[in-house]
């Protein structure tokens, strides 16, 4: 299956504005974010700490809606859906 | 009307759109951009789809929570010079007990949960702004 990944922001600049990844049907978001941070040299240590979580700061949507910090490793892709990485927002 | 434009935003214009007959207070909100230790420029950026759902939840929430007839945003993005506006909310009301927190309540959500971003440019510099809420453990 096919997942749209779009980033914003600082992490735009790290990773292009969108990238299509192509992953093995039934994987959830850990794996999606895991394949999207080793497409670029400096992407893993700008996602993850040093033991591998995810760092506080990284925002997802997933299909628009907000994925809580619970939620990540249970959230399951489908072909088609988007997700959108981003640092908390400053708008306004 | 929730609108995210590269145009600039003309504040008299959105409310005189706004004014209805039955509305006493028209409370506007205009955010620019400030000249804030030695600031050139600002670049915005949006998620754009999302923005533009969160903005439209947030003017619904507004609408829920207090007693007023109608809420309208419009944000910027782009690259905006000192003096330019960021954006504008207009909320019409019959009084405006009821229109100033309303237009506070948009405005504090809005810079929670909306998927806007601001870089900052300076004599050789240029830095993201930290945002103020949104991680994602809130």
């Amino acid at each position: 299956m096919k997942v749209r990944v779009r980033a914003f922001a600082r992490f735009r600049e790290i990773f292009g504005s969108e990238q299509v990844i192509d992953l093995p049907d039934g994987a959830g978001l850990d794996v999606l974010l895991k394949r999207f941070a080793e497409r670029r040299e400096d992407g893993r240590a700008a996602l993850f700490d040093g033991e591998g979580r995810l760092l506080s700061h990284v925002v997802l949507m997933h299909n628009r809606r907000r994925v809580g910090d619970a939620a990540v490793s249970g959230t399951a892709l489908a072909d088609g859906d988007e997700v959108a990485v981003f640092p908390p927002v400053a708008g306004g | 009307m929730i609108t995210i434009s590269h145009d600039e935003i003309d504040a008299g214009a959105l409310i005189r759109a706004a004014q209805r007959p039955e509305m006493g207070a028209l409370v506007t909100f205009v955010g620019t951009v400030r000249d804030d230790d030695g600031l050139e420029a600002m670049e915005l950026e949006a998620y754009e789809e999302a923005a533009h759902e969160e903005l439209t939840a947030i003017r619904d929430e507004a609408m829920e929570r207090y007693a007023i007839d109608s809420v309208d945003i419009v944000h910027r993005i782009g690259r905006l010079e000192v003096g330019e506006t960021i954006l504008v909310i207009v909320v019409g009301a019959g009084h405006r007990k009821e229109a100033f927190p309303a237009c506070e309540y948009v405005i504090d959500r809005l810079k929670q949960t909306v998927p806007i971003w601001k870089k900052e440019y300076r004599a050789g510099d240029e830095t993201w702004v930290a945002g103020e809420a949104g991680s994602r453990k809130e």
